[in-house]
């Protein structure tokens, strides 16, 4: 992962974190210079802690709530208990209790009991509810920008209900919703089912909402097929795109997670061999030893070759001129 | 910043997570270790109230009949 890719992925765990505590983010950014593993596991460590400290009193309404029709416990949940405690009590419900009553609840109340759900203790819950109800949920969260809150979810989602999902989502979203899932091993899984005609969205979506971190940190964690099926989906980059591409690199040091776009685009390969001759000798030397071990740099044109040290001809020329 | 008190503020915020804070944040200050015991408290206190005035208000939306039974169960 690249050092922007760290970042922003702290300050995803810090905004998770802050969510949690009903807490203000900006009071909590000290906590952006901690390691994303220490930010996450403190994360896990105080949703532990809130969901135990009212456990023997959340239990008990539990069993209550047995004795009541769904219909009622759903209007309880909503009127009168709330999203946070609806939250807290999902998980210690008979899992097909707890779905016939979400079934009874409004999408934009369940939306908000998403954002208060720890999905790993309602995961019997959330496999359960239907494709629709999830597509419903999904379009609320979308509209509220709620990306963090649909990436604890995915990965407890079957393929179909993923599908309904991913259909309520536009390209942007689901750039920034692959960008903080928990587990970046089902990015390729998330990308795999989407149907082709999406592929091209995703870099397109980067370039329209200068969202290039995010992209091309999921373009590292798709499989070199996908990488070169979502690449060659891709209709040209316009001249302003491709600066933007350019740009992002350079200030977010982003040139290993680019390597593999620019194989593929020769344009592209020709603006980045103008600016990699500007690295430090060393940081050039590293990419290019890495582009060697991956193979790719014969792939890589005139920007294999500024790499490699090299002067191209074509590198002489773009150099040469105004 | 002594070395006493951020130890001291980590012991803090270990009682409030019931168990151990993860390492790193000995990179904190004192204050951003109180800082953040305090916000966890906070949670845990809303939590609390919110839990209390809803087991109340809940009652109000349950039929007559099942309030005793209810009521036994939960208290």
């Amino acid at each position: 992962m690249s050092r922007a890719a760290d970042t922003l992925q702290t300050h995803a765990e810090v905004a998770k974190l802050a969510q949690l505590l009903d807490h203000e983010p900006a009071k909590l950014e000290f906590l952006e210079r901690l390691s994303l593993e220490d930010v996450r596991s403190l994360r896990e460590r105080i949703t532990e802690a809130l969901f135990d400290a009212q456990d023997a009193s959340l239990r008990r309404l539990a069993v209550a709530s047995k004795l009541l029709p769904p219909a009622v416990s759903a209007s309880i949940g909503e009127r009168a208990f709330g999203p946070l405690l609806s939250a807290r009590l999902a998980g210690l419900l008979e899992p097909s209790k707890a779905v016939d009553m979400a079934g009874r609840m409004q999408p934009p109340f369940l939306a908000d009991v998403a954002v208060a759900l720890d999905p790993r203790r309602a995961r019997d819950v959330i496999s359960r509810i239907p494709a629709d109800q999830i597509a419903a949920i999904t379009h609320e969260l979308v509209a509220r920008e709620e990306y963090v809150t649909m990436g604890r979810f995915v990965g407890y989602l079957s393929d179909g209900t993923i599908l309904a999902a991913l259909e309520q989502m536009d390209d942007k979203a689901l750039v920034q919703v692959a960008f903080v899932l928990e587990d970046k091993s089902t990015v390729s899984e998330l990308v795999g089912l989407l149907p082709k005609s999406r592929l091209a969205g995703i870099v397109r979506a980067a370039a329209d909402n200068d969202l290039w971190v995010q992209a091309l940190d999921l373009l590292g964690h798709t499989t070199e097929r996908q990488r070169k099926e979502i690449v060659a989906a891709t209709a040209e980059l316009d001249h302003a795109a491709l600066e933007a591409l350019v740009s992002a690199v350079i200030q977010y040091d982003l040139w290993q997670e680019v390597l593999a776009i620019a194989e593929q685009d020769a344009t592209l390969q020709r603006k980045l061999a103008e600016r990699v001759r500007s690295l430090p000798a060393p940081r050039r030397r590293e990419l290019a030893a890495e582009a060697a071990a991956a193979g790719s740099i014969k792939r890589l044109g005139v920007l294999g070759e500024a790499l490699a040290g090299r002067r191209s001809k074509a590198g002489s020329r773009a150099s040469s001129g105004p | 910043m002594s070395d006493k008190q951020v130890e001291k503020a980590f012991a803090e915020l270990c009682s409030q997570l019931g168990g151990a804070a993860p390492e790193g944040l000995r990179e904190l200050d004192a204050a951003q270790l109180r800082l953040l015991t305090a916000a966890i408290a906070d949670a845990r206190h809303r939590q609390a109230e919110a839990l209390a005035v809803a087991g109340d208000r809940a009652l109000g939306h349950i039929p007559r009949l099942l309030r005793g039974p209810i009521r036994r169960v939960v208290r």
